[in-house]
């Protein structure tokens, strides 16, 4: 048996060892390469004279600022319309569903069974010009011609991201649902409170923490996406991370690509503190 | 056994096995690895060197832009053969990232026309092979498009929302440069201000960038999004057989020409294989499955003298005597000017 000295290491070794070779080692690497003058690739063995060139690149071009704003507040409504939305269904999970919770549970990841590619393909069949919206519309007799803006449009990068989200910002709220003593709600029946005053005084305040991590679980990512705005994002719906992917892959100039993806995760992370601190769950959630 | 032959039999045998492993080292590693771009690797495309050298596997790794080939190259990718396109012919030659063809050994190589070969020259010495080509220009749908004559329909505000440019930087600046009658060699800091400008007004007229010809480009034509587009011939060779009512312009600025090469890696270790690889993939069964599946142009004119199919002749312009008077094609430009071409197309983006 291992003691108490010994079990730490055990368990907290491999996953360290693991973030190290995998998080913060590329994280390394990407500052590294954001600091090289020259543009294009980064090549083993060339001399490394640090410079801050491509940062300045980045913030000396206010189209590159503006589209990472724009980004941030896609995210930001994409988080809080699937946190809404996945509340519902946490809720139902965790109070309603009862022995059926864990089927019901099952059929809410069904979806990730199929790719992610496939699935953001079947949204661009159902928004494109001859497919299943505009048909139902059509044939409705609401529209004369096939609406452009459903497909190729920022709006249908939001529509599609929400629905993406949706089933992950389901998990932790559910988690922190099923934590909720049974008997904090039944003390607050007999002290008179009616459903709704038990769900805002009781339920929503603890399940607090958990809307909040699907909050930043569902923002943090969709600031630097990129797979669903080139797919169905047209040349109105490019995000900030299309950039960041173009200037690695297309492009080949790897130190601009670092720079700006370093830029987004400073101003993401100091965005989420900021935000963490204006929330304080301590004192939302007792 | 008498213990003298045992001896000698043992000898015999220490020095047949380092024999045997002074041969193993000096011999060429009888497999290969190639730095292609996605969907070249299906078997039809290397069929012939398949068929010939079935026990040298061939494995692929895959890059997205020219860029992105001559970046990993220059990041030490352990490919023995690479493949790019016009253009790009200098950087692999300076980095010294390429090694000369011995065209002698190839024997396909009889088949490609001398101006082909030529593209794949670089002071004198034959660096790369040339292998597929195909034009650029514009295609468009006839039933909502008038007759196209110049390359500025992508600039055309009655099509908004429904043309198509290429997500390309230099591609951009190409176009640019034969509306404005620039040199695109010689593009200035004021000109490319301009065609910033230009494109970033062009940009709402997208319904988006195509990155992909077949997989973006050609399903969007083909449902009626796009009406105009930069393309390459071989979506319009796709869209005539699909029977949508297209035409494929010969803009007055002339057509865009481009030439795929196929370059063997400086650092190789199975050069003679490579060179069997290369020869292969002028075989007239390889050339011809580029020819009749990706619609391209083979740099073997055997194959290309014998297409009887019509959208084949219509989309490589075979029966049109003067068309190479009217194509431009990609002359090479400086690593610099490329790295401001792609950051003028990334604020372009971003706008």
């Amino acid at each position: 048996m291992l003691g108490r000295r010994g079990t730490l290491p055990v368990l907290v070794g491999p996953p360290l060892v693991w973030l190290a070779l995998l998080f913060v080692a590329p994280l390394i690497l990407i500052v590294a390469f954001s600091l090289r003058p020259e543009a294009g690739v980064v090549s083993a063995g060339e001399p490394w004279n640090p410079s801050l060139v491509q940062y300045g690149k980045v913030v000396g071009t206010p189209a590159f600022l503006r589209l990472l704003g724009v980004s941030a507040l896609m995210a930001l409504g994409v988080a809080v319309v699937a946190t809404m939305l996945a509340y519902p269904v946490a809720y139902f999970l965790a109070f309603r569903a009862r022995a059926r919770a864990t089927l019901f549970l099952a059929l809410l990841l069904v979806p990730f069974a199929a790719s992610y590619l496939l699935r953001i393909m079947a949204w661009k069949l159902l928004l494109g010009p001859a497919g299943a919206v505009n048909s139902l519309l059509s044939a409705a007799g609401l529209i004369g011609e096939p609406l452009d803006l459903l497909l190729y449009s920022r709006g249908a990068v939001v529509i599609t991201l929400i629905y993406v989200w949706i089933p992950f910002a389901s998990l932790p709220i559910l988690a922190s649902l099923q934590r909720i003593e049974r008997s904090q709600l039944e003390a607050a029946a007999d002290l008179g409170a009616g459903p709704w005053t038990r769900f805002l005084r009781v339920t929503l305040p603890l399940s607090l923490p958990g809307a909040l991590a699907a909050f930043f679980m569902v923002f943090i990512p969709t600031v630097g996406e990129y797979v669903t705005p080139t797919l169905i994002g047209g040349t109105g719906g490019i995000m900030y991370g299309n950039l960041i992917q173009d200037f690695f892959g297309r492009a080949g100039n790897w130190p601009l690509g670092a720079a700006l993806a370093m830029v987004m995760l400073i101003l993401t992370v100091i965005g989420v503190l900021v935000a963490l601190r204006a929330v304080d769950l301590r004192r939302v959630a007792p | 056994m008498p213990a003298r032959h045992r001896i000698r039999t043992l000898f015999a045998l220490s020095a047949a096995t380092i024999l045997l492993l002074a041969a193993c080292k000096g011999a060429e590693p009888q497999n290969l690895l190639v730095l292609e771009w996605s969907g070249y690797e299906a078997e039809d495309f290397w069929t012939d060197f398949k068929s010939d050298n079935a026990d040298a596997p061939v494995t692929f790794e895959f890059g997205i832009s020219d860029a992105d080939i001559l970046a990993k190259m220059e990041a030490g990718s352990q490919a023995d053969l690479f493949h790019f396109y016009s253009g790009w012919q200098q950087f692999y030659v300076d980095g010294g990232l390429v090694q000369e063809i011995d065209t002698s050994k190839l024997t396909n190589w009889d088949k490609v026309p001398d101006s082909f070969k030529e593209q794949g020259q670089v002071n004198g010495k034959q660096y790369f092979l040339p292998w597929d080509w195909g034009f650029t220009s514009i295609l468009y749908n006839t039933d909502e498009v008038a007759e196209v004559t110049s390359w500025d329909a992508l600039f055309n505000v009655d099509y908004a929302g429904h043309v198509s440019m290429w997500n390309d930087g230099p591609a951009a600046v190409t176009v640019s440069a034969y509306v404005n009658g620039w040199d695109e060699t010689g593009i200035t800091a004021d000109q490319l201000a301009q065609i910033e400008q230009a494109w970033i007004a062009q940009k709402p007229l997208n319904a988006f960038y195509w990155s992909g010809e077949y997989e973006d480009l050609c399903p969007a034509v083909e449902d009626g999004t796009v009406w105009v587009a930069y393309a390459w011939q071989g979506c319009y060779a796709q869209a005539l057989y699909d029977g949508i009512p297209v035409a494929y312009a010969t803009p007055s600025e002339g057509r865009n020409s481009w030439i795929g090469f196929y370059g063997i890696s400086s650092k190789t270790d199975s050069y003679e294989l490579a060179l069997k690889f290369l020869d292969a993939k002028l075989a007239d069964l390889t050339m011809n499955n580029v020819v009749t599946q990706f619609y391209y142009g083979a740099a073997n004119q055997d194959v290309m003298n014998a297409i009887e199919d019509e959208v084949l002749i219509e989309a490589f312009g075979i029966n049109d005597p003067t068309i190479l008077e009217h194509t431009n094609f990609t002359p090479p430009v400086t690593a610099e000017q490329r790295s401001a071409w792609t950051e003028m197309w990334a604020r372009v983006q971003a706008e």
